[in-house]
C-alpha cells in the first residue's frame, strides 16, 4: 500500500493532464496577461496577489499585488512592469462607485530586493450612478504610436476606453473616456497588423459549473472603435464574435490576455470558471491563440494521441527509414465481369507485428515519405507529466505506435529514434499549435547544447529529409501537422 | 537641456477649483494679482521642494509661473514665463526668484522681479518685457541700475508716472522706459548694521511701524495712495498699511489688514485688486506644507473700505472666494463656517497637496459651504467621497442645518453579522468588508434641487463620525422623454423608441439561469393584472396586479452553502402599477433606469411593454429582431412571435421571429422581459427579407 500516495498523485497529474487547465494548483480568477520576469512567469488575480510558474506549465501561488479589488492587467514597459486593477465596484458587497488604479515595480519577483510597488495612483473611477462601473481594468501599448491605452468596465452600463502616459502610469492629462462596448466585462485590447482587437467576457460568471462566460471579440482599424464583429455589428451594440467558450469539460473562460511567444506562435490566457476535473474550481486556463481571416480564436490544448505527423513543406509525412513492405492482396480486376459480382471483403491495416521484425535493432534514422497509414508512419505522441514544461503545455514523447521507440535529438542537430524512450530530455518535445493552426515540433535540448533548447524544431530540410533546424514561421519547413487518418 | 522632457508639461494648463489655497497642485507665494483686460491674472513666486545641495530650511524659488481666471474660481496655469537660468544677470541656481509684480503701460507688460545678481551683493530688480500678459517674456540683461534689495512692485499714478516701491518701503520714480529710475532719484546713506551704505530712493516707512518691513504693494484709490505692507508687530508678520495723498509719501499708519497667521506661518505676502467691482486681498499662507512655512500658496478672500478710505481688517477664512458651480469637484472640507467641534485634517499626512477633510463628529454637528450654483443642474445627484465611525445618518442641506434636505444618506459601514449557524455568511457576505472609517464615494439622488447659488450645509444626523473630503453634483443622462401626441417613425436603423411601459412587477429572481423556455411560458403566461394580453394602456393609466409570488430559486447572489428551499414559500402580491408612455434616447430602452425612477425595484422584476404600430400599408415577410437583458416574449397582434430565453445580454439582433405580416393599419406588439440580476434593456426593430431594417411605419400615442 505504500505507493497508494503515489498513485494518487500521478492519477491527479493524469488528470489536470487531460483537462484543459494547467496543473500544479492554478487557482485564479481574473487572471492578468501571462508577464514573464527573470525567466519566471506571472499572472495577478481578483482579489490580491496571483500565480508564479518557474516554466509556464505548473502553477502555484505566491505573487504578490497590493490593493486587493478586482480582476487586475499588467504590462512591462521599459524597464518595469506596470498593473492596473480596479480596487472596488463591481458590485461587490456595494455598489458600482469603482476606481482604477496603477502601479510600478521593477520586477515582479517578490524574492528580490527591487520588488517594491509604486504608490498607486487612480486613473479613473465611477461614481455608482454612472452607467459604468470601474473595474476590470485591461492595458494596451499601442506598438504603432507608442501610447497607452486601458479599456474597463462591467455589465454595468458601458465598456470604456482611457488613455495613460506610458512614463508615469497616470491619465492623460484633459484625455476624456470613450464609451467603446456594452453587453460584457473583462475587457482587453490587443494589436495586430492594422487592426485593433477588443476582446469581452459576455455571460455570466462567478455560478460554478453553470456559468456562462465567453470571450468574444471585435476589431477596428482604430484604437477608439467601433468595435465591429464578423457580421459589421458592432459592440457597442451587442456585437461579437466568439473566441473561446465552453467545452472539453471546462466551463465559463474569461479575462482574456494574449502573449507572443515568438514570431507566429501565440497564447491566450483566461480563467475557467469551472474545471470540471478540478473539482470545478476556477482555474487558469492557457491555449493556442489562433488567427484565421483577420480573426482570433482559441485553439485547443494540444491532448496527445496517435497521429500522422504531416509536413507543411510537401505534405509527406514523419516515418522510420525502414524498409517498405509490400502488403498483399487479393486483386480483382475492375474490366472482368465475374470478378464484380464476388462480395467486397476490407482489406485490413498492416499490423506493428508484420514489419517490425524487419527493422533494425539500434537507432533508426528518421526520414520523411508518402503517407501509407503503416506502422512506421503512426507516432503515438503522450505528455510526460514529470518532465515539467513551457508556457501552457507539458513536454511530451513521440515514439512509434505499439513501441517504445522515440523520436530524439542528435548531437550533430539532426532527429533520430532510439529503440527505448529513457525520459532522457533529447527524447522530449515541446508541441505547440502556430496562429495558421500549424505546430511546431522542438527538442527540450540538443545533446552536447547548454540548456533549454528554443531555437531548432523539427524541420523538412528536404521534401524527404527532417533535420533540426533554426524556428521561422515564414517557411512551412517549420510547420506540422497531426492527423489522425 | 537636461530639462528639456519638463518643458511640455507645463504647457499645459491646468484647471483648479476655488476655495484656499487657490493653486493645490503646486506651491505659490508672493502673490500679485492684477487685473488685465477682463481678466484676472496672478503671478505668484514658485516654491519648490528644496533640491540636492541647497539650503533645506530655507526659501528655494526657480521660476515664475503665471495663472489666470475669468471668475476666481478657475485658475488656468500658463506655464513658466521667466526662470532663473534663462537670466543673463542671475546668479546660476541661486534658487532665489522672489515676490514679482507685473504692471502693464503703453500696451507692453512689465515683469519685474528679485534675484540674486552673478555679481554678488544682495538682491537686484530686473525687468522682463512682453506684448501679452502670458509672455513670451524677454529679459533684459542687467538689472535696474540703483536698486538693492526684493519685492518690486510699480504704482502708475494717477499724475501720469510710474513709481517702484522696493524692499522695506522705498521708492522711486521710473523712467518712462520703465526699465530704470529717474534721473532725479534721491540717495541716501543708511546704516547697516555697523555698515554704511548707499540707498536710492525715498523711505516711505521711515517713521511707521517697518519692523522687518517688505513686499511693499501700493495702490490709488478714490485720491488715497495705500502702501501696504508685510512687517513683524511680535513674532511674525502681519499686514499692515499707510496712506498718503501723495505715491512717494508722506504716509500715514492706518493698521492691519491681516492679523499674525495662527499656525506661526512666519511670512505673509499680499496684493490687493478690484475685479468686476469687488476687491479682494491675494495673500499667502503654508496650508499645503504645515510643517515648513517656507513652501507656502496662495489664498484670496474679499477685502472691504470704510467710507474714510480706511480698511476693514480681513480674516483669513479657507473658502476664499468665487462661486462653485455644483458640477464642480468641491473641497467641501474648505468650509465658510461650522459648529464647535467641527475640524479639518489632512487626508493623507504623508502628502499635504492631496486633499483635507471636515470631521464632524457629532451628531447635530455641522459645517456651511458658501456659494455653490445649482444652474447648471436639471436632473441632479450627488456624489459625496466620504468616511464614517460607524453605520450613520447625515444630510446636505440649503441654506443652515434645518434647511431643505438636498440628499440624504444612510451609511453602512459594519460588516453583516455571521448568520447563526455559521454557514459561510452567503456570496455577498464573502465579499462584504468592514468599511468603518475607510473612504467610500457614494452617491445619493436629490430629493430637491435648489435654484440659482445657495449655502451648502452638511448635518450630522446620526450616531457615527463622520468626515467628508469632496462633493461634486451631476446631472443624470437622459434615458426618457414623455411620448408626445405626435406619431413617430422608428429611428434611422429602424428601431421602436416609443413605448408604453408597466412600472416593474416584483418578481424576484437571484439568477438568470433559471428563465428556461418552461419557466419563461409557464411565468409569462400567469395573470397578474386585468386586461394583460389586450390592454391598450394609456400614459397614466393605473393597474391593480394580484398575483402569486415564489421566493427565489437558488442561483448566484443567493448564499454559498446555504440551504436550497426544498418548497418555495408563496405569497400573495398586490401591486399598483402605473403605464408610463415615452420615447427611449437611446436605441435600447433602459427598463434598468425606468425602474429606478418609477419602480420599487430594478432587480428581480417582471416588465411589460406596449407599442402601437401605424403600417400605412401591408408589409410581408418581415421579421421581428429583439435583443434583451434578460430573457423575454413578444406578442404581435395577440400572437406569440418569439422567445427570448435563458441567461441574456442585450444584443442587437440577438434573435428574429419566422417571417410574419405587419397588417395594414393599427398593429400592437406587445412584450414581457424578465430578469433577475444586471441593468435590464431591449432592443426592438423590424427587419426585411435582405436584412434591411423596415423603416415605413409610424409609431403612435395612445392618447
Amino acid at each position: 500500500m505504500k505507493n497508494l500516495r503515489n498513485i494518487f498523485s500521478v492519477a491527479a497529474m493524469l488528470m489536470a493532464l487531460s483537462s484543459q487547465a494547467q496543473v500544479g494548483q492554478p487557482y485564479i480568477h481574473d487572471p492578468s496577461t501571462i508577464a514573464e520576469c527573470e525567466g519566471k512567469y506571472y499572472t495577478f488575480g481578483t482579489g490580491g496577489g496571483g500565480l508564479i510558474s518557474e516554466d509556464g506549465w505548473s502553477w502555484h501561488s505566491g505573487a504578490v499585488r497590493p490593493g486587493g479589488g478586482a480582476a487586475p492587467d499588467v504590462l512591462k514597459i521599459g524597464d518595469r512592469y506596470l498593473v492596473i486593477y480596479g480596487a472596488t465596484g463591481g458590485g461587490l458587497g456595494g455598489g458600482h462607485n469603482g476606481r482604477i488604479l496603477t502601479m510600478w515595480n521593477k520586477t515582479l519577483d517578490p524574492n528580490s530586493p527591487d520588488f517594491k510597488y509604486t504608490e498607486a495612483i487612480e486613473v479613473t473611477s465611477s461614481d455608482g450612478m454612472e452607467d459604468n462601473d470601474a473595474i476590470d481594468p485591461g492595458l494596451l501599448l499601442d506598438p504603432t504610436t507608442g501610447r497607452l491605452w486601458a479599456s474597463y468596465g462591467t455589465y454595468f452600463g458601458t465598456i470604456r476606453l482611457i488613455e495613460l502616459d506610458p512614463k508615469t502610469g497616470k491619465r492623460v492629462s484633459g484625455n476624456e473616456a470613450l464609451d467603446i462596448a456594452i453587453d460584457c466585462e473583462a475587457s482587453d485590447l490587443i494589436y495586430r497588423d492594422g487592426w485593433y482587437y477588443l476582446l469581452g467576457t459576455h455571460g455570466t460568471c462567478c455560478d460554478g459549473v453553470n456559468s456562462t462566460y465567453n470571450i468574444v471579440v471585435g476589431r477596428s482599424r482604430q484604437v477608439t472603435g467601433p468595435y465591429l464583429d464578423n457580421v459589421g455589428r458592432d459592440m457597442f451594440h451587442g456585437g461579437g464574435k466568439m473566441v473561446i467558450a465552453a467545452g472539453n469539460r471546462v466551463a465559463g473562460p474569461g479575462h482574456f490576455g494574449r502573449t507572443v511567444i515568438d514570431e507566429g506562435v501565440e497564447i491566450m490566457s483566461c480563467h475557467y470558471e469551472a474545471d470540471f476535473d478540478q473539482g470545478g474550481r476556477s482555474v487558469l486556463g492557457i491555449r493556442p491563440l489562433l488567427w484565421k481571416n483577420g480573426w482570433p480564436y482559441a485553439g485547443d490544448r494540444f491532448k496527445g494521441g496517435t497521429y500522422e505527423i504531416e509536413s507543411e513543406r510537401r505534405g509527406y509525412s514523419l516515418e522510420l527509414a525502414v524498409d517498405f513492405t509490400r502488403m498483399q492482396q487479393e486483386r480483382q480486376a475492375w474490366f472482368r465481369q465475374e470478378d464484380q459480382q464476388k462480395p467486397v471483403k476490407p482489406v485490413e491495416n498492416q499490423k506493428l507485428e508484420e514489419v517490425i521484425g524487419s527493422w533494425p535493432q539500434g537507432d533508426i534514422p528518421a526520414r520523411i515519405g508518402d503517407y501509407m497509414f503503416r506502422p512506421h508512419q503512426r507516432w503515438t505522441i503522450t505528455p510526460v507529466p514529470e518532465a515539467g514544461g513551457y508556457l501552457g503545455g507539458p513536454y511530451y514523447k513521440i515514439v512509434i505506435a505499439g513501441t517504445n521507440r522515440a523520436l530524439a535529438a542528435t548531437e550533430k542537430v539532426e532527429v533520430t529514434t532510439v529503440p527505448e524512450f529513457s525520459g532522457a530530455d533529447e527524447q522530449l518535445w515541446r508541441i505547440e499549435q502556430l496562429i495558421d493552426g500549424t505546430f511546431r515540433i522542438m527538442p527540450k535540448v540538443i545533446p552536447g547544447k547548454k540548456g533549454i533548447n528554443t531555437r531548432y524544431v523539427l524541420y523538412s530540410a528536404g521534401d524527404s529529409t527532417p533535420t533540426l533546424a533554426e524556428y521561422d514561421f515564414n517557411t512551412d519547413n517549420s510547420k506540422w501537422n497531426f492527423r489522425d487518418r | 537641456m537636461k530639462r528639456l522632457n519638463f518643458t511640455p508639461l507645463l504647457l499645459l494648463s491646468i484647471s483648479m477649483a476655488a476655495q484656499n489655497p487657490v493653486i493645490r497642485d503646486q506651491f505659490s507665494a508672493d502673490p500679485t494679482a492684477r487685473v488685465f483686460g477682463d481678466k484676472i491674472y496672478l503671478y505668484p513666486s514658485h516654491d519648490i521642494p528644496v533640491p540636492e545641495g541647497q539650503r533645506k530650511d530655507w526659501f528655494c524659488m526657480e521660476d515664475y509661473h503665471v495663472f489666470s481666471s475669468e471668475n476666481l474660481t478657475d485658475w488656468k496655469d500658463h506655464g513658466v514665463i521667466v526662470t532663473q537660468n534663462k537670466v543673463p544677470w542671475v546668479r546660476p541656481n541661486s534658487y532665489s526668484m522672489w515676490a514679482p509684480d507685473c504692471i502693464c503701460r503703453n500696451g507692453k507688460y512689465y515683469f519685474y522681479f528679485p534675484s540674486a545678481p552673478a555679481a554678488g551683493g544682495g538682491f537686484a530688480v530686473g525687468v522682463a518685457i512682453a506684448d501679452s500678459p502670458e509672455g513670451p517674456f524677454i529679459c533684459e540683461p542687467e538689472p535696474i541700475k540703483g536698486i538693492n534689495g526684493i519685492d518690486p512692485c510699480v504704482l502708475q499714478a494717477s499724475d501720469g508716472n510710474a513709481y517702484i516701491f522696493w524692499g522695506n518701503g522705498r521708492c522711486a520714480k521710473l523712467k518712462e522706459n520703465m526699465k530704470e529710475l529717474a534721473d532725479d532719484t534721491p540717495k541716501e546713506k543708511v546704516k547697516w548694521g555697523d555698515r554704511e551704505i548707499e540707498m536710492v530712493g525715498v523711505n516711505c516707512l521711515k517713521d511707521l511701524p517697518n519692523r522687518q518691513a517688505e513686499g511693499p504693494f501700493a495702490f490709488e484709490y478714490n485720491g488715497n495712495y495705500y502702501l501696504t505692507y508685510p512687517y513683524v508687530r511680535e513674532n511674525t508678520e502681519v499686514l499692515g498699511y499707510a496712506m498718503s495723498k501723495n505715491p512717494m509719501g508722506p504716509y500715514e499708519y492706518k493698521g492691519l489688514i491681516m492679523a499674525e497667521h495662527a499656525n506661526g506661518c512666519w511670512t505673509n505676502h499680499h496684493s490687493i485688486v478690484q475685479y468686476k467691482g469687488q476687491w479682494y486681498l491675494f495673500y499667502h499662507h503654508n496650508d499645503l506644507s504645515p510643517k515648513d512655512d517656507k513652501r507656502r500658496s496662495v489664498c484670496i478672500d474679499k477685502l472691504t473700505f470704510n467710507a474714510d478710505g480706511t480698511i476693514q481688517e480681513v480674516k483669513p477664512t479657507m473658502r476664499g472666494v468665487g462661486i462653485n458651480k455644483a458640477t464642480e469637484k468641491i473641497e467641501i472640507d474648505r468650509f465658510s463656517t461650522a459648529s464647535v467641534g467641527v475640524t479639518t485634517e489632512y487626508v493623507d499626512t504623508t502628502n499635504y497637496m492631496r486633499s483635507s477633510c471636515v470631521n464632524l463628529p457629532l451628531k447635530g454637528s455641522w459645517m456651511k459651504y458658501n456659494d455653490v450654483d445649482f444652474g447648471c443642474i436639471t436632473d441632479g445627484y450627488l456624489i459625496i467621497n466620504v468616511k464614517a465611525s460607524d453605520d450613520t445618518e447625515f444630510c446636505i442641506r440649503e441654506n443652515n442645518a434645518k434647511g431643505k434636505v438636498i440628499a440624504r444618506f444612510k451609511l453602512t459601514v459594519r460588516p453583516p453579522e455571521p448568520p447563526a449557524g455559521g454557514a459561510g455568511g452567503g456570496m455577498m457576505g464573502r465579499f462584504s468588508r468592514d468599511l468603518r472609517n475607510q473612504w467610500l464615494t457614494q452617491t445619493a439622488t436629490l430629493d430637491y434641487t435648489p435654484k440659482g447659488v445657495t449655502d451648502l450645509v452638511i448635518t450630522n444626523e446620526g450616531n457615527g463620525a463622520v468626515s467628508v473630503d469632496w462633493v461634486q453634483f451631476k446631472n443624470r443622462p437622459k434615458y426618457f422623454t414623455p411620448s408626445t401626441a405626435q406619431p413617430i417613425q422608428p429611428d434611422d436603423e429602424g428601431f421602436i423608441r416609443r413605448w408604453l411601459l408597466l412600472e416593474p412587477i416584483d418578481k424576484p429572481n437571484s439568477g438568470n439561469t433559471v428563465f428556461t423556455d418552461s419557466y419563461l411560458r409557464e411565468h409569462f403566461n400567469r395573470e397578474y393584472f386585468k386586461g394583460q394580453q389586450t390592454i391598450l394602456p394609456k400614459d397614466g393609466q393605473k393597474v391593480n396586479a394580484v398575483f402569486k409570488q415564489e421566493q427565489a430559486p437558488a442561483g448566484f447572489g443567493r448564499g454559498m452553502g446555504q440551504a436550497q428551499p426544498t418548497k418555495p414559500e408563496v405569497k400573495t402580491v398586490k401591486q399598483t402599477l402605473t403605464w408610463h408612455a415615452l420615447d427611449s434616447e437611446r436605441f435600447n430602452v433602459k427598463l434598468f433606469r425606468f425602474a429606478e425612477k418609477w419602480g420599487q425595484q430594478v432587480y428581480g422584476v417582471l416588465f411589460w411593454a406596449v407599442t402601437i404600430i401605424d403600417c400605412p400599408e401591408e408589409i410581408k415577410d418581415v421579421r421581428l429582431a429583439v435583443g434583451s437583458n434578460s430573457a423575454s416574449m413578444w406578442w404581435l397582434n395577440g400572437e406569440e412571435t418569439l422567445l427570448l430565453s435563458g441567461d441574456r445580454r442585450m444584443v442587437k439582433d440577438d434573435a428574429m421571429s419566422s417571417r410574419i405580416t405587419l397588417k395594414k393599419g393599427r398593429n400592437v406588439l406587445r412584450g414581457a422581459i424578465i430578469n433577475g440580476p444586471g441593468m435590464s434593456d431591449f432592443c426592438v426593430r423590424f427587419i426585411d427579407e435582405k436584412g434591411n431594417p423596415v423603416k415605413n411605419y409610424t409609431i403612435i400615442n395612445n392618447k
